[in-house]
């Protein structure tokens, strides 16, 4: 059932012990991520040095859908090329829109996110993070 | 359908009670199945279900009598002439209103306060002028303002509230001034279910000369509207809050004001004479309806005030104060759940928040049980900020919910609990 696959025990897991919560010192990226209408509230921060990104926090509150994308991007993000982003968020984009695209392997667990997609009003969610990391990357702390 | 209970018929003071199961049967939608359960739907604020009366007076427009109002000397121009003048004193009748000439029809009360922003305080103000306005407005009574003091440098004052979500009535007196042009107040707040004492508030501006707008598109499903008991100069209001259709509302206001009002918007319908050397306005409300107005929507309003009417504001008043004083109740011994806004005098709405538990999970989840609610600001941010809330979820009743839909709720809401929390 769409409702047990959205609050699967991965996404769970991540809401209530979110990876990289908390605030990053030496920050040379970020941006705040806001969705009044659902009262979602993130800050991201991020630490860029030779093209890569060396660490990736995120902290605020938010829904269990925009806690766990915070929380497996964050992961995700750590150690990548800056050339990477673009694209990871445009397959990140088209996996939520189309159920029959196969996982990303190398998105590793951010696929379970897909479980979104049945809930349309929820995608924005499951989206804030990855919009608030292009966003910090695109100006400076 | 769920099952009625003894209390959805128990007797109240001395009004005949609801048949709560009758009256559901002339809401269509209420018979259907949200993901294989029975709707229950507790988004009452944000807009209601409309009943058969509302759902064929509409119908019955387009079927039959069809035409532009107030422009053709065929008949069925003349019905539709004489179907949308009816919901004008349709509307008098229910608020009390002493004229149909103060009656504006706009699309909603968003339009309405900014009829009276534009067209009434926009020409009056000056710099260091100030509006006054309370910390529970809805947006629709904020934001037009700002756009207002942006334009003269006049100053928005907001009047504060306590901790169970009430107007300071004390406070909002010392903020009053000469410099005060008007003061905006939500009679009922639609995120804190807070009823104002709105004719507190007119006394105490009626001292200082100072007028009073009241958005009252919460107030009109469920409380008895007395525009001139209230002692207000402008209300403000929207059909789909009170069992007719979204798209129209109107504007009431004191036929000496209106009259003193240029026209905001210009077109057909708000003039008497054009010509390219000058044009002569049309008599109020017609000079503020440029263009052809919402006629089906009018109609149904129309609709929606005889059926209120008939079924009795206070009837359904004293149903919905029976729900909410058991949701409460129940909803206090959820372990948890905090309800913000807890005024000694609350319409049918409680916002709350579930520890553990992020409204928007608590929506999804929730609707999964059939249950329509709303989660998020409601859009009354500043009130969330107060409560330092970044988000509440929020159950509002009508005439036609039932008892035991609030057991379908709480089991909802402890479902929600155990995934989460």
């Amino acid at each position: 059932m769409a409702l047990a696959r959205l609050y699967q025990q991965v996404i769970l897991d991540h809401n209530r012990s979110p990876r990289h919560f908390g605030r990053l010192a030496d920050v040379t990226h970020s941006a705040r991520g806001l969705d009044g209408l659902c009262g979602d509230d993130i800050l991201v921060e991020l630490q860029v040095a030779d093209g890569r990104i060396k660490a990736a926090m995120f902290s605020g509150t938010a829904c269990a859908v925009t806690t766990a994308s915070a929380s497996m991007l964050m992961d995700w993000l750590e150690g990548r090329g800056l050339g990477e982003i673009e694209a990871a968020v445009a397959r990140f984009e088209s996996l939520l829109a189309d159920p029959e695209l196969p996982d990303a392997p190398d998105l590793g667990a951010i696929n379970h996110l897909r479980a979104v997609a049945a809930f349309p009003a929820r995608v924005r969610n499951a989206l804030l993070p990855w919009q608030t990391v292009v966003r910090a990357l695109s100006g400076s702390a | 359908m769920s099952p009625a209970t003894p209390m959805d018929v128990v007797r109240s003071g001395t009004r005949d009670p609801l048949d709560v199961l009758r009256l559901r049967e002339q809401f269509p939608v209420l018979a259907r199945q949200v993901h294989g359960k029975p709707l229950v739907y507790f988004d009452n604020a944000a807009t209601v279900q409309r009943p058969l009366a509302v759902i064929e007076a509409m119908d019955g427009f387009y079927r039959r009598y069809n035409a532009n109002v107030h422009r053709g000397v065929h008949q069925l121009s003349v019905e539709a002439s004489e179907a949308f003048e009816q919901s004008r004193e349709d509307l008098r009748r229910f608020l009390n209103a002493s004229s149909e000439r103060e009656i504006v029809f706009t699309r909603g009360t968003t339009e309405a306060i900014n009829l009276v922003a534009n067209s009434y305080l926009g020409p009056r103000l000056k710099p260091g002028d100030e509006i006054l306005i309370t910390h529970m407005e809805h947006h629709a009574n904020i934001v037009p303002w700002q756009m207002l003091c942006e334009r003269t440098g006049a100053v928005l004052k907001v009047a504060p509230i306590n901790r169970r979500g009430e107007l300071m009535l004390d406070a909002m007196a010392e903020l009053i001034s000469e410099r005060t042009k008007l003061i905006g107040v939500v009679h009922v707040s639609n995120a804190l279910g807070t009823v104002n004492p709105v004719a507190e508030v007119c006394a105490l501006a009626g001292k200082h000369g100072v007028p009073v707008l009241v958005d009252g598109a919460q107030a009109t499903p469920h409380e008895k509207v007395d525009v001139q008991a209230l002692g207000c100069d402008f209300y403000c209001l929207s059909a789909h809050k009170m069992y007719g259709p979204t798209g129209i509302g109107a504007l009431w206001a004191r036929e000496a004001l209106l009259e003193d009002m240029p026209p905001w918007q210009g077109g057909g319908e708000m003039i008497r004479w054009v010509s390219f050397e000058g044009t002569t306005y049309n008599d109020i409300p017609h000079r503020f309806e440029a263009g052809t107005p919402n006629i089906s929507g009018a109609i149904g309003l129309g609709a929606a005030i005889r059926w209120l009417e008939q079924t009795g504001v206070e009837r359904i008043k004293d149903h919905e104060q029976r729900l909410l004083d058991l949701a409460t109740e129940k909803m206090s011994q959820v372990e948890g759940l905090t309800i913000i806004g807890q005024a000694a005098d609350k319409g049918p709405v409680i916002s709350f928040i579930l520890e553990g538990v992020h409204p928007n999970d608590l929506g999804t989840i929730i609707d999964h049980h059939g249950v329509a609610l709303r989660t998020g600001h409601h859009c009354a941010m500043p009130a969330m900020q107060f409560f330092d809330v970044p988000a509440t979820a929020r159950v509002s009743f009508a005439a036609y919910n039932l008892h035991s839909e609030i057991d379908v709720f709480l089991n909802g809401l402890e479902q929600a609990r155990q995934m989460l929390a």
